[in-house]
């Protein structure tokens, strides 16, 4: 027990004096998480539309209208001797909505009216939300022109749970917390150990009378240490700056993030041992830590959406399941119910990751 | 001349000999492609809706049974009451549910307007945002189905009878027309802006490594002794950097039009132009952070600092409309941020120079600033 601490005062001391390393470790993930969450995001708002008014009478004025006072929408002109087409290829707006000639007319005569969208498509998801909002303003325009009362019979009235001002940063913030806790305390262990390994200081620790398991988890437990200081700074901008707070039993996000700790650090000593080489070494925890889970945990797209061919490597990307627990302690308190099997899978893979680095050392050990 | 063509044969024989970096090339930048390509996908479809159906008539399933029966929802079970579905979605067991009037088909039948409920989990703001268009539009067009067979409200709500007469006003529609992409094919938008972050990234990265490396092994002096002159010295680094990575980028288009069949519409000169000037700025940030660090491993480290926010904010990943206002004109100051354009635009939507000159303008003054940047650094460093 005491050589385990003394050993993981000996790599906070080497942190503490490398000062870009501390950098790395504290700052960066607090300044990933401000900018990330704020500029991550999928909900596009004020975008700039044309309306060409082919019809140009009060009717068609008022359709107008409605959407100039949209906050989805904001109406651009457009000359209407120029073809609305060109206003996509121009980048000048994402979606021209054409009123055809008669308009007023028709509508008065009782006759339905097909007014013709142009979406540009380049970006699917904000075409498909750009149909949905025209949508949802031209029946708010049929609502208020008293036309709806003839055709609707049944009204949907959307409750939205959670996240009712469906703000984004509430959704994204969470997960980029957990891609930068999976990514600089893992980094960190990795560098150290691969330092160990080019420096051949490793040799000295062969020869002491320590044990292998006592020098990893010394190792271990300092960059735990590092882990939970993230943890708290990033805690804290969670629950100040993006308003959000803890839902539910917050036992199971307690167990889960020091489990979690354990698991990413587990893993950096794994890649640092097996690649005594550190700028290899950086590379690959970059690869496991940021692209694994940047990708393959749900972060942004959903996982259901990934191919089915792929999506089963994100059964064992451990980002994905601490992501689970944190915004079910954070959005939906689930409470133990729900959460315990990404505990017990975080629990599992970190086990799996400390007997890779164990055996990793025991043959280098041997090998030496 | 001959002096830059001799510098020039060493720095091509050095990259030659050295096979990890060559393959670092090609296989990252098309395994990042296709994964990208192929997992980011924000498509909503298939939501698991709970289904509490307290009319339980021919109705009623009829209504429910129009919201499963499209794509965007599937049947995630049926329910009894409202704290279990409640508990079902908290459990993220389902992701919307939908609660069915007792007095559906009653109200159906006499034509008395009604509401049923629909509950989504807006944790996700995206899926819930486009969720709540599909749900909304399925009951819509219900509501022409049963205009259609004769079923049409008979009460007139008090603010529909205040203002209109009471014969009846036309309805407006919508008719969308999708272009450029009519199929929605999300791998489209990822892919072309994966495109211009795998050219500033690794060119940033290359050019940093290159720069280090010879003054990790002292070597700068012996460049120096040379009758070359700096910035012999660095035209001659950077142009078999820029060589490659242009092979790399012919590379990547090549992956997007075999796996993704993304189209080529426009000039492709005027992608290959631009491409060529983003590879560039990327080369003069690599070389600008390299004259900053001292080995390899703080190049790497404090490519960390800058590579993150230089792809986030670039909207190659995600729509720069989206980010809060104050941020969206901090991403003209990203190369990648055009180039984004100017790929997709060339690719999808057929635009030339016409439209795209602000944007190739902007490139070839990050260019020229970045490259002369780097120059004057490597310059006073060495002095």
């Amino acid at each position: 027990m005491r050589r385990i601490f003394s050993q993981a005062r000996k790599d906070l001391t080497q942190l503490v004096r490398d000062r870009l390393a501390l950098a790395l470790a504290l700052l960066l993930p607090l300044i990933l998480l401000f900018l990330l969450s704020t500029a991550i995001s999928l909900t596009v708002h004020n975008l700039p539309l044309v309306i060409q008014d082919l019809d140009d009478s009060s009717a068609s004025r008022r359709f107008a209208d409605v959407f100039r006072s949209s906050i989805s929408f904001h109406v651009v002109s457009w000359p209407p001797d120029r073809k609305p087409e060109d206003a996509l290829t121009a980048n000048r707006a994402r979606g021209v909505v054409i009123v055809p000639k008669n308009f007023g007319h028709d509508l008065a005569r009782g006759a339905n009216v097909q007014v013709q969208l142009l979406v540009d498509a380049t970006d699917s998801n904000t075409a498909r939300i750009v149909q949905g909002y025209v949508n949802q303003i031209t029946r708010a325009f049929n609502q208020n022109s008293g036309a709806m009362a003839d055709a609707t019979l049944v009204g949907a009235q959307v409750r939205l749970w959670y996240n009712p001002g469906r703000d984004s940063p509430k959704f994204y913030s969470p997960g980029i917390f957990v891609m930068g806790i999976s990514m600089f305390p893992a980094l960190l262990a990795a560098l150290a150990m691969a330092k160990e390994g080019e420096q051949k200081t490793i040799l000295q620790v062969y020869v002491s009378s320590i044990s292998a398991h006592e020098y990893l988890l010394g190792k271990i437990l300092a960059y735990m240490v590092v882990a939970a200081c993230e943890w708290v700074l990033g805690m804290t901008t969670l629950l100040t700056v993006f308003g959000l707070h803890i839902a539910g039993d917050p036992t199971p996000f307690i167990v889960g993030s020091v489990l979690y700790a354990f698991c990413v650090v587990s893993f950096g000593t794994f890649v640092g041992a097996g690649i005594p080489n550190q700028a290899a070494a950086i590379q690959a925890v970059a690869l496991g830590g940021f692209l694994l889970v940047f990708l393959l945990s749900g972060l942004i797209f959903p996982v259901e959406n990934i191919p089915a061919g792929l999506r089963w490597v994100s059964n064992i990307v451990w980002g994905r399941y601490y992501i689970e627990i944190v915004r079910d302690a954070l959005l939906q308190g689930g409470g133990w119910p729900a959460m315990w099997f990404p505990v017990l899978m975080i629990a599992v893979l970190g086990a799996l990751f400390y007997t890779l680095a164990w055996r990793v050392m025991r043959r280098m050990q041997v090998k030496a | 001349m001959s002096r830059l063509r001799a510098l020039m044969r060493k720095e091509f024989n050095q990259i030659r000999r050295d096979k990890r970096m060559a393959m670092s090339l090609i296989i990252p930048p098309t395994l990042q492609l296709l994964l990208f390509g192929f997992a980011l996908d924000s498509t909503v479809s298939h939501l698991r809706l709970g289904v509490i159906d307290w009319s339980q008539t021919p109705e009623s399933r009829e209504m429910v049974s129009t919201l499963t029966e499209s794509k965007s929802f599937q049947l995630g079970g049926d329910y009894t009451s409202v704290r279990d579905l409640e508990a079902a979605i908290s459990r993220g067991k389902l992701d919307a549910g939908i609660v069915v009037p007792y007095e559906f088909a009653r109200d159906l039948r006499r034509g008395t307007p009604l509401d049923v409920q629909i509950l989504l989990n807006a944790a996700n703001a995206n899926t819930a945002t486009i969720a709540q268009g599909y749900a909304e539009g399925v009951i819509l067009s219900y509501n022409q189905t049963l205009a259609g067979e004769g079923i049409r409200p008979r009460v007139r709500s008090v603010s529909g009878a205040s203002g209109a007469p009471p014969g009846h006003r036309g309805v407006v529609g919508t008719m969308t027309a999708f272009l450029y992409n009519p199929g929605l094919v999300n791998a489209w938008f990822i892919v072309t802006g994966t495109f211009g972050v795998l050219l500033i990234l690794n060119g940033s990265l290359l050019a940093a490594t290159a720069m280090v490396k010879e003054r990790e092994r002292g070597t700068v002096e012996q460049l120096l002794m040379t009758p070359a002159s700096t910035t012999d010295i660095v035209i001659a680094k950077i142009a078999p950097l820029f060589v490659l990575l242009m092979v790399m980028a012919t590379l990547a288009i090549g992956v997007m039009r075999l796996f993704f069949a993304v189209p080529v519409r426009g000039s492709l000169v005027l992608l290959a132009l631009s491409a060529g000037l983003c590879i560039l700025s990327g080369i003069g940030i690599g070389t600008v952070v390299a004259t900053f660090t001292k080995s390899a491993q703080q190049a790497m480290m404090t490519a960390f600092f800058i590579n993150p926010p230089l792809s986030v904010l670039s909207g190659s990943l995600t729509p720069v409309e989206a980010m809060p206002s104050w941020l969206q004109p901090i991403t003209w100051l990203n190369p990648i941020r055009h180039f984004g354009i100017i790929a997709r635009a060339t690719l999808m939507k057929g635009s030339g120079i016409e439209v795209l000159w602000p944007n190739f303008l902007a490139l070839v003054g990050f260019t020229v600033v970045l490259v002369s940047l780097s120059i004057w650094r490597f310059r006073k460093q060495l002095g």
